[in-house]
């Protein structure tokens, strides 16, 4: 599977009479944005603001940010299973509009979504203030189940994203990246002394309100599968879940996940980049059996030589974490991981809540119980009301002048565990 | 069935006891959930769910749902590693800084959340 | 502004007041420098000053924690210090702990900083530097030139309230307090290093060491009691009245076997206990308590058990180094074996 992904360098962003990119400047129409929104009639408003790297603004509670993209050539569309036709994506051509993304926010459940600050010291934790961020706050309809709200507001993120992504389509990029994985057999053979790597992606499946999805099937009823790396660069996954604010791994995330692209750069040089294995985090321990026993199984029969896994939360996946990790070296393949870290506020506790001795290559992502003092900002978009009770928040979190004091679990990806920050942990 | 969910989450006695039995235990502590749960285990009752499901931190949330097997069998030692190791990471978060006394309405997000990971486990229970 | 209160704490030795036939000795102070006070002075340049010296023996400390912990307190609250030194105590376990004890109680109590030193292997650096800076020495007091300035260096950044760099910069024991940062390559990046690395045999450091896995895999349940041999072992420190093999109250470096055939119970005018963990109180008027001969005894009359082992093999688990726990259990365990031991209980305190 051959994808050309061309980037748009989006420099700014800019209400306009059209949806339109020029020089590097994304224009929304925001009526236009504002009917796909309230298309769902479980919205009953919505509103659009635009939040631009830099400028002194906050955004909460935040549920997820979509980077916009748009198929230009090839089988089926953005997001299939979800908002377009299930088709096999991933080959062909995809335009996206690097610099800009969608930030969907409002309340869901009191707890579960986080922060954006576009500049000073919570800017640092989290890579969409380096960004230019079309946010969409949509309010619920009264008495509308939790459940039913979610939905609404992700599909609606979601649909804003391909909407606004297709103003890209007719543009020529600044760049264009090439990412090829064959079948399997023409695979090996094409690099047949280098080492077969392979990435297990661990999507989060818990079942908090929602999960995250593969092709619109939720990934908690998923027995683990081979994906090729590309398929997710064309929305093959969306998230859905609710999980704590630094670990989410938005959609953005999983169309940029970092390990795809970071392998693809070695594929052909230091390794063969063989694909992706696609398991969950369920809590049932007997489907933690069952799904880190395929996970083993591909491992060997894919014959691969190494592996890189990476988790989304804290707690049940640790336990899906090590379980892989036990079977994949098992299997026969040398195993890393990446992952990031809780040890407590004094920082001296345990970092995760399972370990096996198997796992003795380790990335961290960082500490998300350290605490962080972000300044207060001239401009909020959404609301602070929810600040002290979001995960990383507390009673006294919020102050009257609008300023926060609370753990780096409160910001948006801060220390998800994909790598795709820079933040790290070591021992002091 | 036979399995039993030991709770301190009203609402997932509510709505899940008619399929379930439900132990619904609404004095007990986040942690006196585990700890209830790791005796079951030593008297050879079976782990079925993870019991930090949610990847909610032990200190945000004060509720709790575990699944265990009615059936006592020879002891669950896999079970019994992960409850124990579960207690001690609870206990780590908790004594670092205890769960706030939430108000009632987040509270009510909190048993909801709870229930969800749980009705999501609970209808996937005719396979197992 | 008036310079930086330092109270330097040593032991007997280094107090120049003598050996071992001097560890008795109970805490004392005096004003100003002494013994290696005289290095850390020089040290500590025109910054602070070393307003005064406690001094204690080791054996005082280590058998009289809670008095010694007291005593020393009183006397270093009247000098109202900014900051508190402990040693260095290089590789002189005892003097370690003791060390250790203090400057924790000192950060705790008096809330200022406190700085000592150890050599890695000093059973007090294993227990306190998670909660201290302990500067990291060589094994003998011929690095004192050395290890004092960092001591000081790293003392006065404390007070100054000045970032404290990583241990290799400071030269402190690694405290495994898991510190953020950022680093120059991306999580993913480095991850994809690192297996690149692995799969071409080279070393790498993980970001994150496992915790220690010293487990033993339990083994199979015995289906019989009624037929094999049981022992007890504990970590409790029982032992023959007047500690005849001289085990440590703390941070063993022996056990012993001692015989209680013929016995219905352990009574207090035989056995006692050295442990220096726990409130002794109890176990000294019974020391049932903590090696169970009389219900043994019990069991063994009523068949439940084969037979009981005709001695008790016993230590101090209290600061006792994983090392020494492991050689003493490796070394008894023979024993029981050639015994026609099949089952043991350990018991702990």
């Amino acid at each position: 599977m051959r994808l050309e992904l061309g980037k748009i360098f989006i420099k700014d962003v800019q209400f306009g009479e059209s949806t339109k990119v020029e020089n590097g400047t994304l224009y929304v129409n925001k009526q236009e944005l504002i009917d796909i929104a309230m298309e769902d009639d479980r919205i009953i408003n919505a509103t659009i603001e635009l939040a631009r790297s830099g400028e002194s603004v906050r955004i909460a509670p935040v549920k997820d940010v979509i980077e916009p993209r748009v198929k230009v050539e090839g089988e089926g569309n953005i997001f299939p299973g979800v908002i377009s036709k299930v088709k096999t994506v991933g080959s062909g051509r995809t335009h996206a509009l690097v610099g800009a993304n969608i930030v969907t926010a409002g309340k869901i459940v009191g707890f579960q979504e986080g922060i954006i600050d576009m500049s000073g010291p919570g800017a640092e934790y989290t890579p969409f203030s380096k960004t230019y961020n079309v946010c969409v706050v949509v309010e619920p309809k009264e008495g509308i189940e939790t459940h039913a709200y979610e939905e609404a507001a992700r599909l609606a993120g979601l649909k804003i994203g391909a909407y606004v992504g297709n103003a890209g389509k007719d543009v020529e990029p600044d760049e264009v990246v090439v990412y090829e994985t064959k079948p399997l057999l023409e695979q090996v053979a094409q690099y047949p002394n280098l080492p077969k790597v392979g990435y297990i992606h661990m999507l989060q499946s818990q079942g908090l309100l929602h999960d995250t999805y593969y092709y619109g099937v939720d990934a908690k009823e998923i027995v683990p599968t081979f994906m090729y790396p590309t398929e997710i660069m064309d929305g093959a996954i969306v998230s859905g879940n609710c999980v704590a604010p630094c670990d989410k791994v938005t959609t953005f995330h999983h169309l940029n996940n970092p390990v795809i692209e970071d392998l693809y750069k070695r594929h052909g040089k230091d390794l063969n980049f063989i694909g992706v294995i696609l398991t969950n985090e369920n809590v049932f321990l007997a489907d933690k059996e069952r799904s880190s026993d395929m996970v083993g199984k591909f491992v060997e029969f894919l014959g691969l030589d190494g592996v890189l896994i990476t988790e989304e939360g804290y707690g049940n996946p640790d336990t899906d974490l090590m379980m892989n990790c036990k079977k994949a070296t098992k299997a026969g393949a040398k195993v890393v991981l990446i992952t990031d870290e809780f040890p407590g506020r004094d920082g001296k506790s345990q970092s995760l809540a399972d370990a096996t001795h198997e796992a003795s290559a380790l990335v961290s992502c960082g500490n998300g119980n350290i605490i962080v003092e972000l300044p207060p900002m001239k401009k909020v978009i959404g609301t602070l009301d929810y600040v002290e009770t979001m995960i990383g928040g507390y009673e006294g979190s919020l102050r009257p002048d609008g300023s926060i004091e609370a753990e780096i679990q409160i910001i948006i990806a801060s220390t998800i565990a994909n790598g795709y920050n820079k933040l790290t942990a070591r021992n002091y | 069935m036979n399995k039993t969910i030991i709770t301190n989450n009203k609402l997932v006695y509510e709505k899940l006891n008619e399929k379930i039995e439900t132990q619904f235990l609404s004095k007990y502590s986040y942690i006196e959930i585990l700890e209830h749960v790791r005796d079951m285990i030593h008297e050879g009752n079976k782990l079925l769910t993870h019991p930090l499901s949610g990847s909610l931190k032990p200190n945000e949330t004060p509720f709790k749902s575990i699944v265990v097997s009615k059936k006592k069998e020879d002891l669950d030692l896999e079970g019994l590693s992960i409850i124990e190791d579960s207690i001690a990471s609870a206990q780590k978060f908790i004594s670092g800084k205890p769960t706030p006394q939430y108000n009632e309405r987040i509270l009510n997000d909190f048993r909801l959340i709870d229930l969800s990971l749980l009705e999501n486990a609970v209808n996937r229970m005719v396979c197992l | 502004m008036s310079k930086i209160r330092v109270v330097h704490y040593i032991n007997n030795f280094f107090a120049g007041i003598g050996g071992e036939e001097k560890a008795d000795i109970p805490p004392e102070i005096r004003e100003g420098v002494v013994g290696p006070g005289m290095a850390l002075r020089s040290a500590l340049k025109d910054e602070a000053e070393v307003v005064a010296t406690v001094i204690c023996g080791d054996s005082y400390f280590g058998e009289n924690i809670e008095e010694a912990k007291t005593e020393l307190l009183e006397m270093i609250k009247q000098y109202e210090p900014d900051l508190f030194i402990a040693g260095p105590a290089f590789n002189a376990g005892r003097y370690g702990v003791a060390c250790g004890t203090i400057a924790k109680a000192v950060e705790e109590e008096l809330n200022i900083p406190v700085v000592t030193g150890m050599y890695i292997e000093n059973p007090g650096a294993d227990m306190f530097k998670k909660d201290l800076h302990i500067i990291e020495t060589k094994d003998s007091a011929a690095d004192m030139r050395k290890a004092i300035p960092k001591v000081a260096k790293l003392g006065l950044k404390l007070v100054k309230g000045e970032i404290v760099g990583p241990p290799e910069e400071e030269g402190y024991l690694v405290r495994g307090i898991r510190t953020n940062y950022f680093h120059e390559k991306r999580g993913s990046e480095r991850g994809v290093d690192m297996l690149v690395k692995i799969l071409n045999g080279e070393n790498i450091t993980t970001e994150y060491p496992m915790p220690n896995f010293d487990r033993v895999e339990p083994n199979s349940a015995i289906k019989d009691m009624s037929k094999i041999k049981v022992a007890l072992v504990t970590s409790g420190g029982i032992v023959p009245q007047g500690n005849p093999d001289r085990i440590e109250s703390s941070s063993a470096t022996k056990y012993g076997i001692y015989d209680f055939s013929g016995m219905d119970s352990l009574t207090s005018d035989k056995f006692m206990t050295i442990h220096g963990g726990y409130d002794r109180a109890y176990v000294l008027e019974n020391p049932n308590l903590v090696v169970p001969l009389d219900v043994m005894r019990d069991l063994e009359r009523e068949g439940v058990i084969g037979e009981l082992a005709n001695y008790f093999v016993t230590t101090t688990g209290t600061g006792t180094s994983v090392g020494n726990a492991k050689a003493f259990g490796e070394a008894f365990s023979k024993k029981l074996v050639e015994d026609g031991v099949e089952a043991v209980i350990l018991t702990s305190t």
